[in-house]
């Protein structure tokens, strides 16, 4: 008995010295980063970011939410200096909750165009989705296809598939919806659009493709870089799927396409600032965001970066005409209506 | 007076150890509990005129079909296995406990894709001019996948009593006239009851935690909504209402099972004589043993070729240097916190063996807590309390380490191991509760009696006794923590990547043919210890009994 109680204490005690060691500071040679973005070509520019000026990147990287809520649990006492998400809904979220501080740096924008970041310089766009239709050119004349809205009419009813309504991406969309027509109409689009579905929603965004080339559906709502990745899929069948299906960027009449972001800031209790700022500066460079366009098929927030092929492809398109803050602001009342109408 | 003397007595290595460990595992949970009594927000009220009545149906139908199907498949094989002879029997006996390697988030990735239009299976139906209309993502679906890859928890716990049943029972049954199917249902089938219940609850606790493919298909059961009431609503008391909702549920089902139980025991302490294995005759020979090959075949091969065929396309540019250390994180972290869990969760079950008093019985209620509640919510619930930890430390810190940054505890890896710990405790506890109800209390009391202290008795007598239900808790322990998702995400330190995570990060960009090469090592690591633990040279149990 008395032996375990010894064999307990010096476990513990071994325990505290060996974690203090891991607490030791370091002085402003390494910068922590919780992020949601976590591709391959992220870790390479980490990496090259690290050879560049000798800051260590420490990474953390997890869901949106956790990580949000991870930084507001530890308070003043984070390690996070920069947070990255893929949604400009959630930033806003993150800012709201005020975790986020705002930064002054002249290279941030200058590269980045003021629509894509934040009014109050608390967080800048990286990179640029557009959720656009991904249809099939046996059965859908692109003549025919105009807007999001107009998938919602008798014609469209049995053929159009998404993903659910927790997806982050479609509970966006209909946020920029409710600040682009207000939240009756954006109510209407959403209750149209379910009674549209081909299937009751599962899946990912790649799935929803494959569904239209399998004949399930006509059209598809997705992002472009899953085409993207999908033409360069390690499975020569995903290919023939991407290469098969026609892109159609909508609304490009009127409220434009939407689009959507992934973004970073620095955390409120960073404690390399310095660091931070010049890590996401690193990531608005004309280096970094040709990484971004030509690895992943994002479309750089940086104007000055050349494009990669495919998406020169797509050609120039319209974007709704929206500062990304708002869709942080309505994603609540986003879900709401999505439930009442039930999308699922 | 006495009531000072009981309270020594009273006080040993398992009370301070179990009375401690319950307290680390409620003061957490404290934490996040609060949240129910604050008034209902709006976003509750949303939930419950909008969504509730389809999360507590498709919860209920989804646990329902999992525990009937995984509670038969797996009776129904460690009954084949270990009461008929039958050419591939020994290899079977531990194949089947196999498809345990294959974390379900895995097989549901995996199936979908098959049955997906670029899919291995619909490709092939197309080559002969065939079209399946097979929709995975349902919920019969989800269904599927659970049985698949959970009725081997059924099967270890069930094969176990049965290999310790002894023959007399029904060799007695039979001779007094019952046919084989009455002495079947009124003779092995309730002795079995403990084990079939164990396993099955297992199954279904696990089946409640699983988010991963609940998400995928969009089977909207109470994992799920508690996520999207977090996430999507943004609303952190109204995902705890839900894990409260949830909670009852779990708590309801344990009781009806104690309930139906009653008073009855299940010890026996009958001479135990060997069962001897008949051969199979007739059409049985191979319908029997090739049913559970067609198990085999649907719970393991069929995934397993796949990710081997992703493998090849991707392990070019997936298989790295970086590969050791995963690999090396998977099996520190696992074993680390297997040990830690086994040997509390041991102490408290000898804490709570003989009489029960209202104490313990809580005590046990809230060491089960772990099980009902979601990984994301214990995640929220010990990062808090870490930094409470590390503020209360911080002093003590400081003597070692002047400069030292307050949060230590919670940027080491102590913080995972211990949520760990607390979400694995009730798997723990219940198989070794399982193997303490096969042995009974007489040779503990014997030994007590014969003034053994309790450690000494438990080291010398308890544990050679349960030894084979503490390896099979060993094992369950161990292939639950190197899969987990949820915790292992948040709470791990910075640049600290598991085989399980790295599976994670190219699944949810949707890369299933990248995942493939750590999904492998992942059921390959699984696998092997499962070999290892069933081709252990079988040495009688012998006990030594000191006289004095």
């Amino acid at each position: 008995m008395k032996k375990m109680i010894l064999g307990l204490s010096v476990f513990t005690m071994m325990l505290v010295l060996a974690a203090c060691q891991l607490g030791t500071g370091d002085g402003g040679k390494s910068i922590t980063v919780y992020s949601e973005r976590h591709y391959d070509t992220d870790q390479l520019l980490f990496d090259m970011f690290e050879d560049e000026t000798g800051i260590e990147v420490r990474v953390i990287d997890g869901n949106a939410d956790q990580l949000i809520n991870r930084l507001d649990s530890e308070g003043p006492d984070t390690q996070a200096d920069v947070l990255i998400i893929a949604d400009a809904g959630r930033l806003h979220r993150a800012k709201a909750m005020d975790l986020l501080q705002a930064v002054h740096s002249d290279v941030l924008n200058e590269n980045i165009p003021a629509n894509y970041r934040d009014a109050d310089a608390m967080w800048f766009g990286l990179t640029k989705r557009a959720r656009v239709l991904v249809y099939h050119p046996d059965r859908v004349d692109p003549s025919d296809l105009s807007t999001y809205e107009a998938l919602t009419g008798p014609a469209w009813e049995g053929r159009v598939v998404t993903r659910t309504s927790t997806n982050i991406y479609n509970q966006s969309l209909m946020a920029s919806f409710i600040e682009i027509m207000g939240e009756e109409a954006a109510k209407d689009f959403a209750a149209g659009l379910v009674d549209s579905f081909a299937r009751t929603p599962s899946g990912n965004d790649r799935d929803q493709a494959k569904y239209v080339v399998e004949g399930g559906a006509d059209v598809a709502i997705m992002n472009t870089y899953y085409i993207g990745r999908m033409l360069n899929s390690s499975d020569p069948f995903e290919q023939e799927v991407a290469e098969t299906v026609g892109v159609f960027f909508p609304n490009q009449e009127t409220t434009g396409t939407h689009v959507n972001v992934s973004a970073a800031g620095v955390t409120k209790h960073a404690s390399n600032v310095e660091g931070a700022i010049k890590f996401i500066e690193f990531l608005s460079s004309e280096t970094a965001q040709g990484l971004f366009s030509s690895a992943n098929y994002e479309y750089p927030v940086n104007e000055r970066v050349e494009m990669d092929a495919l998406l020169k492809e797509w050609g120039a398109f319209v974007a709704q005409d929206i500062n990304l803050s708002v869709l942080g602001e309505h994603s609540y009342r986003a879900a709401i209506i999505m439930d009442e109408v039930g999308w699922e | 007076m006495i009531f000072g003397r009981r309270l020594k007595n009273s006080i040993n290595l398992f009370s301070v150890v179990s009375v401690i460990a319950g307290m680390l595992i409620i003061v957490p949970m404290l934490n996040i509990l609060v949240e129910l009594f604050s008034p209902a927000s709006d976003t509750w009220r949303h939930i419950q005129t909008h969504l509730l009545r389809g999360y507590i149906v498709n919860t209920l139908l989804l646990i329902g079909f999992v525990a009937v199907f995984s509670a038969s498949i797996g009776l129904f094989t460690a009954y084949v296995v270990t009461r008929f002879d039958f050419k591939g029997r020994r290899l079977l006996s531990w194949l089947l406990i196999l498809p345990l390697a294959v974390p379900s988030y895995i097989a549901a990735y995996t199936y979908a894709d098959m049955l997906s239009y670029t899919g291995t299976f619909s490709r092939a139906l197309r080559a002969i001019g065939l079209r399946h209309g097979i929709n995975i993502m349902t919920l019969p679906g989800a269904v599927f996948i659970f049985v698949m890859t959970l009725y081997p928890y059924v099967y270890m716990m069930v094969k176990s009593a049965l290999e310790k049943q002894s023959a007399s029972f029904t060799e007695n049954a039979r001779l007094l006239g019952a046919s084989k199917f009455r002495s079947f249902f009124t003779i092995v089938l309730p002795l079995l009851r403990p084990a079939l219940v164990a396993g099955t609850l297992l199954v279904v606790l696990e089946t409640l935690n699983d988010y991963g493919v609940v998400a995928y298909f969009n089977v909207r059961v109470f994992s799920f909504a508690i996520f999207d009431a977090w996430e999507r609503l943004g609303d952190i008391s109204a995902a705890i209402r839900l894990s409260a909702v949830l909670m009852v549920i779990v708590f309801a089902i344990i009781f009806l099972e104690r309930f139906l139980r009653g008073k009855r025991r299940y010890t026996l302490h009958v001479k135990n004589r060997p069962i001897l294995r008949k051969p199979l005759v007739g059409l049985n020979r191979y319908l029997l043993p090739g049913s559970l090959w067609l198990i085999m075949l649907f719970a393991f091969f069929i995934p397993l070729f796949q990710l081997f065929y992703y493998a090849r396309l991707t392990y070019r540019h997936v298989l790295d240097i970086s590969f050791i250390y995963l690999v090396i994180n998977s099996l520190t972290l696992a074993i680390t916190a297997t040990f830690l869990t086994i040997l509390i969760a041991l102490m408290i079950a000898n804490f709570n063996r003989g009489r029960q008093s209202a104490f313990k019985r809580g005590l046990l209620k809230v060491t089960n807590l772990g099980y009902a509640i979601p990984g994301a919510v214990i995640a929220i619930a010990v990062i808090v309390f870490f930094i409470d930890i590390d503020h209360a430390l911080y002093p003590l810190y400081r003597l070692f380490n002047p400069d030292t940054g307050r949060l230590v505890l919670t940027t080491s890896l102590a913080m995972l191991t211990f949520a760990f710990v607390l979400r694995f405790m009730a798997i723990g506890y219940n198989s070794i509760e399982a193997a303490y109800d096969k042995v009974g209390e007489k040779f503990t009391e014997a030994a007590y009696s014969l003034n053994h202290s309790k450690v000494s008795t438990l080291i010398r007598v308890d544990l050679p006794l349960i030894k084979s239900g503490l390896i099979s808790a060993a094992i369950i322990v161990f292939i639950d923590i190197i899969k987990e998702l949820p915790l292992t995400l948040i709470l791990r330190p910075t640049n600290y990547d598991t085989l399980a995570s790295r599976v994670f990060r190219y699944a949810r960009e949707e890369m299933l043919q990248e995942s493939a090469v750590p999904s492998l090592f992942l059921i390959a690591i699984s696998t092997l210890l499962i070999y290892i633990l069933t081709h252990q040279k079988k040495k009688g149990v012998r006990i030594h009994v000191r006289k004095s």
